[in-house]
């Protein structure tokens, strides 16, 4: 996943250095994405600041859910979560019934390390790699989040009207708000939540 | 500063700051069992807002290439299969299907 960013970057003229730099200090996948595509397209610094905002603001309601189930945390500890929660890391915590900090740093530490070795291994083999191949790279990270939520679909009826409301309503806003629909999905999808999903479901632990 | 570095410290600053917020102020929030219902929906829902339509967006020219690997995908995690496993499967399909795409 980080090859395809790394693609971009060198492409809208990033040196490998600032390519890496990017993934290390922002650690946003979409949003790194979307500000080199935006940069190759010769976009405004404050344009594309101001787009990465918007589209990584999920990451605000994300670390409250990681912050809000996670045991034995203090406030240094509290900050690196906040920095290396994106939607994977997110995604694996929030489904699985482990709430150990150390555990969750682990991985979403590894997740962003990785993320970082991609971005430098895009920077050196990129013009090896054929395009078909680096397409269906792109595809990995929906795999995941495809793969975490079917088996919740699956269980649980009142989960998969959600999620297809839900699906619903970002493909419906994303034509209107541009990218200030993901988020917004996703706090209305969850406000529906509230009347369409049982207590019982959510509170056995399996959210 | 030169416009590369302007935007990878201005996006690494609008990115941090959010994530900070609830770092800093979590542990004096004690959240109402509603309140928590709601954070314990909002990963489905972020997941399905982020899979779609994003999912068809995989390949500018071509929109059902990310259709197959989602339903591929979607397939394999219904027969339980490892996550490793479905990611590795997938990016297969989608470079299988891509090799094949040229002959029609």
């Amino acid at each position: 996943m980080g090859i395809g960013y790394a693609a971009i970057a060198i492409k809208a003229g990033f040196t490998p250095l600032q390519t890496i730099s990017m993934s290390f200090l922002v650690y946003a996948g979409a949003g790194q994405i979307i500000a080199a595509s935006m940069a190759l397209s010769g976009a405004t610094a404050i344009a594309i600041i101001l787009t990465n905002f918007v589209v990584n603001l999920r990451y605000f309601v994300m670390s409250t859910c990681v912050l809000n189930q996670v045991e034995e945390s203090n406030t240094p500890l509290n900050v690196i979560v906040g920095h290396v929660t994106v939607d994977e890391s997110f995604a694996m915590f929030s489904l699985s019934d482990d709430s150990s900090i150390w555990i969750y740093l682990g991985i979403a530490i590894t997740a962003w390390l990785s993320w970082c070795l991609g971005a430098a291994i895009g920077v050196v083999i990129l013009d090896l790699l054929p395009v078909i191949v680096t397409n269906s790279f792109n595809i990995s990270l929906y795999a995941l989040f495809v793969a975490i939520l079917t088996p919740a679909v699956k269980e649980n009826r009142q989960i998969a009207i959600l999620v297809l409301i839900t699906a619903v309503l970002n493909i419906v806003l994303s034509n209107f708000l541009g990218n200030w629909s993901l988020i917004v999905s996703t706090l209305v999808g969850a406000a529906v939540g509230m009347y369409i999903v049982d207590d019982e479901y959510l509170l056995s632990g399996d959210a | 500063m030169d416009y590369i570095n302007l935007v990878i410290l201005g996006c690494a600053l609008v990115t941090f700051i959010p994530r900070l917020i609830p770092a800093l102020f979590i542990d004096r929030l004690d959240f109402s069992p509603k309140v928590e219902k709601f954070l314990n929906l909002i990963p489905y829902t972020a997941l399905a807002a982020l899979i779609c339509p994003g999912v068809l967006t995989v390949d500018n020219q071509l929109w059902y290439i990310g259709l197959i690997g989602a339903v591929v995908a979607a397939g394999l995690a219904w027969k339980k299969v490892p996550l490793g496993a479905i990611v590795i499967l997938t990016v297969v399909v989608l470079i299988t299907v891509y090799s094949i795409v040229p002959f029609f």
